[in-house]
């Protein structure tokens, strides 16, 4: 039976640079496949909505504007979403990927957590459209 | 000066007071950038000790009902001012100590278990079990732990021929370090250092992961700041009593911040190698294995000193 | 007020809230000076309904659901499901997906068991084993990020398959790491059966018989250190542990320090699987087709998380949620077991003996029905909410 086993581990560490990262002083790149904030590209996407209804967190919506000339708009919550990747996995077409660089995304208001993402003549029609629906229903 | 006023000033000022309670202080961020340093991590910065007690102050003082409101609130200031005032008869800072004369080594070590006695009589006031088994466990430790320190403190007085505290460091200068002469005391020293201080592996009485935070669990605001700063002024007090018994004195203020703080890397060491013993294991320890030592070395020094013997 | 004199009525309570457990629970256990003469527990404080919310969901989301049952074993919950729920459609998953499933469950073990050894250290006071024990699980951590991009809920598994692959630089990454942990895991292993002071905390604490052990039902390391043979992955292997067998460790004495060793020892099994599993990737593809309809049926699906058996029963009616999803884990089984050798221990051994069953209180909690004398006592959606409102009032 042997006491104070760890007597070279305490030297050595002393000797060593602390094993802790002082963030935000000093930062690290997340891996490549890190799951941070969802990105949407409008190009490809078909309008099966297979990704809105295997969210478990019901966290994306697709707006259709148009679907015979495929104008969608969708509308994503950085705060509902649990970073997953079910999304990704379900949409047959690769429109869906989580940016590994995007991931310090807490926010002092509850307005930056909502995101619209699409073409931008799309997302402006369907902002403008629903202020005027918020600004009727305001003045009722 | 007269001899009130250089005692007031020596009591409030330098060296008890505000400047023990400094080095207290630096005393503490140092033994935690150590052990931190030891386990691969930071550590706090310097003014962490500081802001500790500032914070503590600044916080509302909670007082549980069915207590003696009187002990609670005094407990911890009579604590501080046992540890302050010991502080009078040790070469503080690697000056001559402010008032000596003859039997002060008793009174200082008497002086120093104030603190050990109000945390665990403060414990026993509390109506809440963990402060009961913690203090249970404090004053079972400050019965296990005391003798051999005592005596450990004896074997340098013996050697010296000498009850007082100056006349014991002038010896020790003089002679080459008693550590080497007298090796079972320092070590006895040292150990029941850390037990007087509860330290790991002897901070049963405190111990976080049982009994919550033990004796001083209801305490917050200023008693707990006060408790925690009497444990910093006994840290560097011990420490400066067994550096100069045991090193060869501290006869300058380099001498002094060299031997502590040389020691104080010992403690940290020690801290960090082992796993926290259960109360009886302490007890055990100390009533088998250190006082059974620290009497042999005493008797040795005794018979040694009755022939004439230089030591 | 406690009396303190002659009565052996001094309760200590541990929990709810208590730096000893970190999570809540509560222990109840009547002390004489510093000797335990009576325990009782009391659990429940973390459950969230988890196991109705399962049948709002469809079997797709549920997967994600079960996962953060658990922080520490959530990747095994989820294998779990998948498991069961591919059996009930009848679909044959890929062998390279099931390989890299063992793959991630064995690193979870590691990492489990890296964070029990920092958490058991603690509670003896030993912090400087805690703090490199969980320095060397960053390593791990790392590497479960690399593969399947997340540290904790790894989210690696989909009905059919997995999401990520294995590929050159990560298998390179892996087994570097598993080169220097085992360096570690020596130390580890050195320390806990030769270092005075923690032998002094675990040696002869807490010893429980293969008899007793066998009665309460205990499972996993808590039940191989009693010598009881009890291991999912060799009884019944699942997803790739038939081609990659695992070997079983056992330990009789009983004690603290069996439950150490047994639990070091694992770390060394998973090294070699991990090894084994890297070098003789089967190709293949990562997923297959799954229907959204799940068949009519019921299954069982047993797993070896680090703590012991995960039992899960899936009931499905031919649509695309579950019936009924019942999750039975580990440290359920094992609670009984402290409970049976806290009785003469000191009062300082007691966070010792709770932390050596690796209790995950998230895992636990469970309705349960009780049949008494009367028949079944059971409690409705209405009564029950009814009784949370006239509790609080």
């Amino acid at each position: 039976m042997k006491i104070g086993s760890l007597i070279g581990d305490i030297i050595k560490s002393f000797f060593r640079k602390p094993a802790t990262i002082l963030y935000p002083v000093e930062r690290i790149h997340a891996p490549e496949r890190y799951r941070g904030q969802l990105f949407w590209e409008p190009e490809k996407c078909s309008g099966c909505q297979l990704c809105v209804k295997d969210c478990p967190s019901d966290a994306i919506e697709l707006i259709v504007l148009d679907k015979v000339n495929k104008r969608f708009v969708m509308r994503y919550d950085k705060d509902k979403c649990t970073y997953c990747a079910q999304c990704v996995a379900s949409c047959r077409f690769a429109c869906l990927n989580m940016n590994s660089e995007q991931w310090e995304l807490a926010s002092l208001r509850k307005e930056p957590f909502t995101v619209y993402y699409g073409k931008d003549e799309d997302v402006s029609f369907l902002l403008a459209e629903r202020a005027a629906i918020g600004h009727l229903h305001s003045t009722e | 000066m007269s001899e009130n006023m250089k005692s007031i000033l020596s009591l409030l000022l330098f060296p008890g007071g505000l400047a023990v309670m400094a080095a207290g202080m630096v005393y503490e961020f140092i033994d935690r950038k150590l052990v931190a340093r030891f386990q691969n991590r930071v550590g706090p910065r310097w003014f962490q000790p500081l802001a500790d007690f500032i914070k503590l102050l600044a916080k509302e003082e909670v007082i549980p009902e069915g207590i003696h409101p009187v002990l609670f609130q005094w407990l911890p200031v009579v604590a501080m001012a046992g540890a302050l005032t010991s502080a009078l008869y040790v070469p503080m800072f690697g000056l001559e100590p402010a008032f000596h004369f003859t039997g002060d080594l008793v009174v200082t070590i008497y002086l120093l278990s104030i603190l050990t006695l109000c945390t665990g009589l403060a414990g026993a006031n509390v109506a809440n079990r963990f402060s009961i088994i913690g203090a249970t466990r404090t004053l079972t430790q400050l019965f296990s732990y005391e003798a051999p320190f005592l005596l450990a403190l004896f074997g340098p007085a013996i050697a010296a021929g000498s009850w007082d505290i100056a006349v014991i460091e002038q010896y020790a200068t003089i002679h080459p370090w008693l550590m080497f002469l007298q090796p079972v005391g320092f070590l006895v020293a040292l150990i029941g250092l850390m037990g007087k201080l509860e330290l790991p592996p002897f901070d049963a009485p405190e111990a976080e992961t049982e009994i919550v935070s033990g004796a001083l669990t209801e305490y917050s605001g200023r008693g707990y700041a006060l408790f925690r700063l009497g444990r910093n002024v006994e840290l560097v007090i011990g420490l400066t009593l067994v550096a100069a018994f045991y090193m060869g004195g501290v006869a300058n203020p380099f001498l002094f911040i060299a031997k502590t703080i040389g020691l104080l890397l010992v403690v940290a060491a020690l801290q960090s190698l082992f796993a926290r013993l259960r109360i009886d294991q302490t007890v055990g320890l100390w009533w088998r294995s250190g006082a059974v030592l620290v009497l042999l070395q005493l008797l040795v020094l005794i018979v040694l000193k009755y022939f004439g013997v230089a030591i | 007020m406690p009396e303190t004199k002659h009565s052996d009525k001094f309760i200590v309570p541990i929990g709810p809230q208590h730096p000893a457990l970190k999570e809540p629970g509560h222990f109840e256990f009547t002390v004489d000076g510093e000797t335990v003469t009576g325990a009782s527990v009391r659990l429940g404080f973390v459950h969230r309904g988890i196991e109705k919310a399962t049948e709002e969901r469809t079997y797709i989301q549920d997967l994600y659901l079960l996962e953060r049952i658990c922080g520490i074993c959530s990747h095994v919950h989820a294998m779990a499901f998948a498991l069961g729920v591919e059996k009930l459609a009848g679909v044959t998953v890929p062998e390279r997906a099931q390989a890299i499933r063992v793959l991630v469950a064995e690193m979870e073990r590691i990492h489990s068991h890296l964070l029990w050894l920092g958490v058991a250290a603690h509670e003896a006071g030993f912090d400087t084993l805690f703090m490199y024990a969980w320095r060397d699980r960053e390593k791990v951590m790392d590497l479960l990020e690399q593969l399947c991009g997340n540290r904790v809920n790894y989210s690696i598994n989909v009905l059919g398959g997995v999401k990520e692959d294995v590929n050159d630089t990560i298998r390179e990454g892996i087994l570097n790491a598993m080169d220097y942990l085992e360096t570690r895991t020596d130390l580890y292993l050195k320390l806990v059966t030769t270092e005075r002071t923690l032998i002094g905390r675990t040696r002869g604490i807490g010893i429980m018989e293969k008899q007793t052990a066998a009665r309460l039902g205990t499972v996993g390391p808590t039940a191989r250190a009693s010598g009881l043979e009890r291991d999912i992955r060799i009884e019944a292997p699942y997803a790739a542990y038939m081609q990659y067998p695992a070997r079983i460790v056992i330990e009789n004495t009983g004690d603290l320090e069996a439950r150490f060793v047994v639990r070091v020892k694992e770390l060394y099994e998973s090294f070699r699987l991990i090894r084994s599993i890297l070098s003789t990737l089967p190709a293949g593809e990562l997923t297959t087709k799954m229907p959204r309809r799940i068949p009519e049926g019921e299954t069982i699906s047993r797993v070896e998380a680090p703590r012991g058996e995960l039992f899960y029963y899936i009931k499905s009616n031919g649509s695309d949620k579950p019936d009924r999803v019942k999750v039975r884990t580990p440290s359920i089984n094992n609670f009984a077991s402290v409970m049976a050798t806290a009785v003469g221990h000191k009062l300082a051994d007691i966070p010792m003996i709770l932390s050596g069953i690796d209790p995950c209180f998230s895992c636990n909690d469970r309705m349960v029905s009780i049949r008494g004398a009367e028949g079944r006592q059971g409690v409705d959606w209405e009564g029950l909410r009814r009784y949370g409102i006239e509790y609080y009032r």
